[in-house]
């Protein structure tokens, strides 16, 4: 390793120190951060994110299972999950909550609520909650979704109306699948919605 | 002669009787209001500054920031703090919301938010992810001098509201 190498490791480092620090979100354009670090999946095996990306595009869903919010977008969280996973993109739905904080994130919790709401992709545990700060991520429910190039193209709510799914006028994360399967472009790549605060472990 | 401080202990007493006896005005039901409902709110004139405070009543950090946020706002009435405090609480969701109000002594006027979240959380402030619990500071002039996601404790609270009513006059 050359002295420069060397030197860039502090910079680095401190850069992404320095990021998580500063908070905000993962920009569009962004790759997946920390793809390697290994999870606990409901099904009691451990998945990193590497392993969840798929050529076709890759959608990470922050949520939890004590959240109203979370719960409200949850079975329109696990239908597009099921369907877009058949249809190639790689999908997982991530924990980072600390269960001290909310009990009813426990794991056993997560791996009933996997089962009943009948989840066909991982649901896993952000044991240190360092993936939800390296995604920036601040709340449940929120999705970042990358492309074909494993760039960030999506991130934000599920759609634009939680309490009523009747009312729905835009299904951003639909309308963001279908353009990352058939190459067409994102219409809307970031949005709000107001979700509960993660609960990171300290 | 009665000693005085039978005369506390018995002026005390009443006070507790007359507290056990009557229960606390219930608060007002919440105000239906958008992002910019609050921020008029929040520029309405005669505060030194304004704390503007979304929560819900399942929201477990929210509920355990409340008691602080209302002794700051408490404390700093007479200096000009003026507390605004909006829920997130789902439709019907009201009477849940006007008891929690109610049992922690909230006899103000506070407020629900309607419409769509991405049109309140930008309205209210673009830098706003929509997590809650969310609190923002005002100055007198009805600037953002502050805002954080997720509860902050009695001291912190008191000593951001204090540095904001200190930085401007009344208006």
């Amino acid at each position: 390793m050359t002295r420069k190498s060397l030197l860039a490791i502090p910079v680095l480092f401190g850069f992404a120190a320095f990021a998580a620090l500063a908070g905000g979100a993962l920009p569009i354009g962004a790759t997946i951060p920390m793809a390697d670090v290994k999870m606990k999946n409901v099904d009691g095996k451990e998945l990193d994110l590497a392993e969840v990306k798929k050529p076709a595009g890759t959608l990470v869903v922050f949520t939890c299972n004590h959240c109203p919010f979370a719960k409200m977008w949850e079975s329109r969280i696990v239908e597009l999950g099921n369907t877009y996973a058949a249809k190639g993109i790689g999908v997982v739905a991530i924990n980072a909550n600390d269960p001290k904080v909310a009990t009813d994130d426990s794991f056993d919790v997560m791996q009933q609520r996997a089962k009943e709401r009948g989840m066909r992709f991982p649901y896993a545990v952000d044991a240190t909650s360092n993936l939800a700060r390296a995604f920036g991520a601040t709340k449940t429910p929120e999705a970042f979704l990358f492309d074909k190039e494993g760039k960030l193209v999506y991130h934000g709510a599920i759609d634009d109306n939680g309490q009523e799914p009747s009312k729905v006028e835009n299904a951003y994360l639909k309308l963001a699948l279908e353009a990352v399967l058939n190459g067409g472009d994102v219409p809307v790549k970031e949005t709000k919605s107001i979700g509960c605060g993660i609960k990171f472990r300290s | 002669m009665v000693h005085p401080p039978r005369i506390m202990s018995t002026i005390a007493a009443l006070v507790l009787a007359v507290s056990v006896v009557l229960p606390p005005a219930a608060a007002p039901v919440p105000a239906p209001a958008g992002a910019e409902a609050i921020l008029a709110e929040v520029r309405k004139p005669g505060a030194g500054a304004v704390l503007v405070n979304v929560w819900a009543t399942w929201c477990s950090p929210c509920r355990e920031e409340f008691p602080d946020l209302l002794h700051v706002a408490r404390e700093l009435a007479p200096k000009g703090l003026r507390l605004v405090l909006v829920s997130v609480d789902f439709a019907g969701a009201e009477a849940e919301t006007t008891r929690f109000l109610t049992s922690q002594g909230v006899d103000f006027r506070t407020f629900v938010r309607t419409g769509k979240d991405e049109a309140f959380v930008d309205g209210l402030e673009p830098q706003w992810s929509g997590a809650i619990p969310a609190t923002f500071l005002y100055d007198a002039n009805g600037k953002l001098v502050r805002f954080w996601e997720g509860k902050a404790s009695y001291p912190v609270i008191k000593k951001r509201a204090q540095k904001a009513l200190d930085t401007k006059e009344i208006r």
